[in-house]
């Protein structure tokens, strides 16, 4: 326990003393959502197939979604910088397992995760009007933990295998607008042509992002939402145990 | 319990040929540890020496868990390195060659944060934090960040940290580089006075002054081989019949160059008007060159010593 302790203490005091960081954890899904999803909902009102639904709650999710996705690119981001300045090896050396290490890091994204998700939510029904369903806060709570636990491995295995900091932004920025733009995040998937459909569907970050709008604002099948949480448990454990190999090999 | 901080045997490391795909290029592979079988008693400063390539770094990665040895057995401190990397990595701590620093956190942090990682209490290690402090003449820079510091300001951070914690061994890849010589002096005097309180360290240096100055014993490595083990002492009778001469001139002859490159010296150097040369030659065949060269022009300063460590590091390696 003192190990991820320790790794909590070592990220925290990193983020505490920078104000750029503190803004980017905590402000940019907010802001996301203040100005984009207020435009759009000005611009276009209630998305298409989600009648009743106004823009700012449809888009609160996709804000989410997107925040545990930009929090695990960030932190793999770090793996390149601690790997840069040789800080990733010697902690390699200190007393500690690879699975604590990882473990360590994942707990503090997920403060993170939460700790902006309820600035986000509690700001977007304060100051949008976004109706929230209380009773489904648990889904939305273990769809955030899940969610960023999910997307944190993935990068970390990129961040791992990538050896080249040329290379690993190309491949993030590519990742960056695939996932989010075939997604469930900025729009409704029904009236979508059907292969740029289908190629949504297949997406993590689509499965995470309607168990999120399921858990915030009620909207959502839950059987279809059942076999989405199945494959997207399912993506987290693949993930889980390719990053702790790829440690191992480092 | 064994006396032994360290004990290898037969170890191997291979790296496996690697195919460099779309962003890389290829690789072969390569025999970087090659069968070496060794025990460091405790409380000893161990130097590793060889020329680059020679593994140094490669053996280090293992003995630090940093890597998995190919075949072989490593032992620190009576534990395996492969079956139980944890408990061997509660019994040490490691200088990488690499400087390894936390760039985003203030000098004192990083020696906070490293405090912590090893398990010790927030108020014993601001006490030892402030020791370690003084040793390293960090106060004036306490509380900047270290990504504000020069690269030398760095090395210190990153040595000054394994001086908080007591881990039985200490591994040092190139420690001193980017160290003034004083600083390095109180290092080396800090590192005597750590393995006589019992603590077993073990270095890699290519400045080979230091290996004699600090190292009780010393392997030299070359292409993942011993080539030759023993204090310094041991290793001069390895390298008998070596002589190194120095000569200061009032002008350096203009054919000089030539001139010693006849005697097939293992290392020659010239400096202004002085010529440092070691050769394989008895005393009186020293003299004798030495009369040879004093007719090449007007000498102030002449001196015949027998091999240092560098001769004889020269020396084994190219014999191999």
């Amino acid at each position: 326990m003192s190990a991820i302790t320790a790794i909590l203490y070592r990220e925290g005091k990193i983020r505490a003393t920078n104000v750029t960081f503190v803004f980017w954890d905590f402000c940019y899904p907010l802001f996301n959502l203040l100005v984009f999803g207020v435009g759009l909902t000005a611009a276009f009102g209630a998305p298409r197939s989600t009648a009743g639904v106004d823009y700012n709650s449809f888009f609160l999710a996709g804000v989410l979604g997107m925040a545990s996705f930009a929090i695990a690119s960030n932190s793999s981001w770090s793996f390149f910088l601690d790997r840069d300045n040789g800080i990733f090896y010697e902690m390699l050396t200190y007393p500690m397992s690879r699975a604590e290490y990882l473990l360590g890091k994942l707990v503090f994204n997920v403060f993170i995760a939460v700790a902006q998700a309820l600035l986000t939510i509690g700001v977007g029904a304060w100051a949008l009007g976004i109706r929230l369903r209380f009773d489904l806060f648990p889904v939305l709570g273990v769809a955030i933990v899940i969610g960023t636990a999910g997307w944190f491995f993935f990068y970390t295995i990129l961040a791992l295998k990538i050896r080249r900091n040329d290379v690993f932004n190309s491949v993030t920025s590519a990742l960056y607008f695939v996932f989010l733009f075939f997604s469930s995040m900025f729009y409704p998937l029904e009236p979508l042509p059907a292969v740029l459909r289908r190629v949504a569907m297949a997406n993590p970050l689509t499965w995470e992002i309607d168990l999120l709008r399921y858990g915030s604002i009620g909207l959502g099948n839950p059987r279809h939402l059942v076999v989405e949480a199945g494959a997207f448990a399912v993506f987290v454990a693949a993930c889980f145990a390719y990053a702790v190999h790829s440690l191992n090999q480092e | 319990m064994s006396n032994f901080a360290l004990e290898i045997e037969e170890l191997v490391k291979i790296y496996r040929a690697r195919r460099g795909g779309l962003f890389g290029h290829d690789s072969a592979a390569v025999r970087a540890v090659d069968g070496l079988s060794f025990a460091v008693p405790r409380g000893t400063i161990f130097g590793l020496l060889g020329p680059n390539g020679a593994g140094k770094t490669t053996l280090l990665k293992i003995l630090s868990t940093l890597l998995q040895p190919t075949s072989g057995r490593v032992r620190i401190e009576g534990v395996d390195v492969v079956a139980e990397p944890l408990e061997v990595r509660r019994r040490i701590s490691t200088v990488l060659q690499e400087t390894a620093v936390e760039m985003f956190l203030s000098v004192r942090d990083n020696l906070l944060t490293f405090a912590r990682f090893h398990g010790i209490e927030s108020g014993e290690a601001r006490r030892r934090a402030d020791r370690v402090i003084e040793l390293f003449g960090l106060a004036p820079e306490i509380d900047r960040k270290v990504q504000d510091l020069s690269g030398g300001f760095r090395r210190r951070v990153q040595v000054a940290k394994v001086f908080l914690v007591n881990t039985p061994v200490l591994f040092l890849d190139e420690f001193s580089t980017g160290m003034d010589p004083i600083l390095k002096r109180a290092v080396m005097e800090s590192l005597r006075d750590e393995a006589a309180r019992g603590r077993t360290i073990v270095l890699t240096t290519q400045i080979l002054s230091e290996a004699e100055d600090l190292c009780d014993d010393i392997l030299i490595l070359h292409k993942g081989r011993q080539v030759a083990r023993g204090d310094l002492n041991t290793l001069k009778l390895l390298s008998q019949g070596v002589s190194e001469v120095a000569m200061t001139f009032d002008a350096l002859p203009v054919d000089i160059e030539a001139e010693i490159a006849r005697l097939h010296p293992l290392r020659s150097q010239i400096s202004g008007s002085t010529i440092e040369i070691a050769l394989k030659a008895e005393e009186g065949g020293a003299i004798d060159i030495v009369g040879a060269l004093a007719k090449k022009g007007r000498v102030l300063h002449v001196e015949i010593r027998g091999a240092s460590l560098e001769d004889i590091f020269v020396e084994l390696t190219q014999k191999v």
